[in-house]
């Protein structure tokens, strides 16, 4: 366990730790089934872990510790919007349990609609949007409540590789403007270099923390960055890295099927 | 070529009511050729004057009413009741335990069963109509709005725990909202089960003096054949509407569902 300083958060899994730095971006990068939407769930304090700590440092008093929760918000890979109500009352619905008086929230989520690039549908249905518009009311859902740390779970997965370049490049803004600290779960190893300031590479099961990749690209990143030899050298590390789990995943998967 | 278009979708449209047309003309073409009697098979038209003379006579709006107080009469405490043990059961685990044994076992009773012995408590009066309507309404109401609770996507209700929600919010602003499709779909099993309920119950012998169902009895009793086809005609309308009324109610209340 080390200290955290400035708002860290430190995060012990088998008998690895790792600290996450505050206003960084991480990037989680694993094959399937290593854990890394559980650990992210037990980061945002909505499953308890069976062994181990988890300390969020309060930033005023780093000796302190910050209630599991209270200072993340997650992005959901299946995004978890509410059907029953509009883009407005969805982003709202944060403050609403909050209790911020419904002018005040209204203000506010309409400003966050507006950022995200859906002002004209404050009022339409998430069953009326299509994936990237789904998308950003989920963002812009979790931003309205100003937590520091963004907790995403593999949120671009289910978008058409357009539309995911797009929401890659505004969430790197996003976070950038608002200097979030970001855990950021992918099985994407482009998608987590062109993201991360760190990619924390997992094992299969069980999850351990393999190697710890920092990304020192220049920002803005964009995608043409993806042919540059700095890219190329990382993208081939991680990859290495990643293949063995995938074998090592299928070989246990193997080993199960026929122990069966 | 667009006109072309445009005439074949007209007749694509008046095709349906184009078949019923037909299907009333053959009837009344079979009936006069053969020359069946009507006390067998009345030819659509006497039947629409035998309608005709009800609603001119006020006596189908009179007794169409008390059919219809009677059925939402039932269908408003089933529906109460349902729902309220159905959301109670959803939230707490103690109020299933001690609500499943007596659903188990009364749910597959045959409601008519009961009959007799509403007779026997309550006599022949609206309250026995209402309450054996209710009874029967009460149990697919009361099932499907607690599988509609026990079934709400778990994620949502992460969601909103995450993002600030308590036990309570979660259970008012997540569950009851997200249960409101199955609600509704157990509502209309409802409606169906009050229609045909209270339309028996109107129909044992002597239990009633008004309704469609004591007068869909009395033309039968009288051998009015073409009466009885009426009263069928009217029941079958009602039914559409009140299926399409509970359709239009679903998509105010619930637009995302569909």
């Amino acid at each position: 366990m080390w200290p955290g300083r400035g708002g860290a958060d430190i995060v012990a899994l088998e008998q690895f730790s790792h600290r996450f730095a505050s206003r960084r971006f991480s990037c989680l990068l694993g094959p399937s089934g290593c854990g890394k939407s559980t650990l992210l769930q037990i980061v945002g304090g909505l499953e308890k872990p069976t062994s181990g700590t988890i300390r969020i440092a309060d930033p005023a008093s780093p000796s302190l510790a910050r209630p599991l929760g209270a200072d993340s918000v997650m992005v959901w890979q299946n995004l978890n919007l509410f059907p029953w109500r509009t883009v407005l009352d969805n982003v709202a619905f944060g403050l609403e349990m909050r209790g911020v008086p419904k002018a005040e929230r209204q203000r506010r989520s309409r400003a966050l609609v507006g950022s995200v690039g859906l002002a004209g549908f404050e009022h339409f249905l998430p069953g009326q949007l299509s994936g990237g518009m789904r998308q950003r009311v989920a963002l812009a859902r979790a931003l309205v409540l100003e937590r520091p740390i963004l907790l995403m779970d593999e949120p671009f997965a289910a978008l058409d590789a357009q539309t995911k370049i797009i929401m890659q490049e505004e969430l790197a803004y996003i976070v950038e403007r608002t200097h979030k600290t970001v855990l950021f779960v992918t099985h994407a190893i482009e998608e987590a270099i062109l993201l991360g300031d760190e990619v924390v590479v997992m094992s299969a099961r069980p999850g351990r923390i393999k190697e710890v990749l920092p990304v020192d690209l220049p920002r803005p990143r964009s995608l043409e960055m993806v042919n540059t030899k700095a890219f190329g050298a990382l993208f081939d590390h991680a990859f290495h890295l990643i293949r063995e789990e995938v074998m090592a995943s299928m070989k246990q998967q193997e080993r199960a099927l026929s122990g069966a | 070529m667009t006109a072309a278009r445009t005439a074949l979708e007209i007749g694509e449209r008046a095709l349906p009511a184009l078949v019923v047309a037909a299907f009333f003309a053959a009837w009344e073409i079979f009936v006069r050729a053969r020359g069946i009697p009507a006390i067998y098979l009345p030819p659509p038209s006497s039947i629409a004057v035998y309608l005709w003379r009800m609603i001119a006579d006020g006596s189908l709006a009179i007794n169409l009413g008390v059919t219809l107080l009677r059925i939402f009469g039932g269908f408003a405490i089933a529906g109460l009741a349902g729902v309220a043990l159905g959301v109670l059961m959803g939230m707490s685990r103690l109020v299933a335990r001690v609500a499943d044994p007596w659903i188990a076992a009364l749910y597959p009773l045959p409601k008519i069963a009961l009959i007799p012995l509403l007779l026997i408590w309550l006599g022949t009066g609206e309250a026995y109509k209402i309450v054996i309507s209710a009874v029967t309404a009460f149990f697919p109401i009361v099932i499907s709005t607690y599988a509609g609770i026990r079934e709400v996507d778990r994620g949502l209700m992460k969601a909103a725990e995450d993002l600030g929600a308590s036990r309570r919010q979660v259970q008012l602003k997540v569950v009851i909202p997200a249960a409101i499709p199955s609600i509704f779909a157990g509502l209309h099993l409802g409606m169906g089960v009050t229609i045909i309920l209270v339309i028996a119950a109107e129909m044992i012998g002597g239990s009633s003096t008004s309704g469609m169902g004591y007068l869909l009895m009395q033309a039968g009793q009288v051998m009015e054949t073409e009466k009885v086809f009426a009263d069928l005609v009217v029941l079958a309308v009602v039914g559409a509407l009140v299926v399409k009324l509970q359709r239009w109610i679903d998509r105010k209340v619930a637009p995302w569902s569909h």
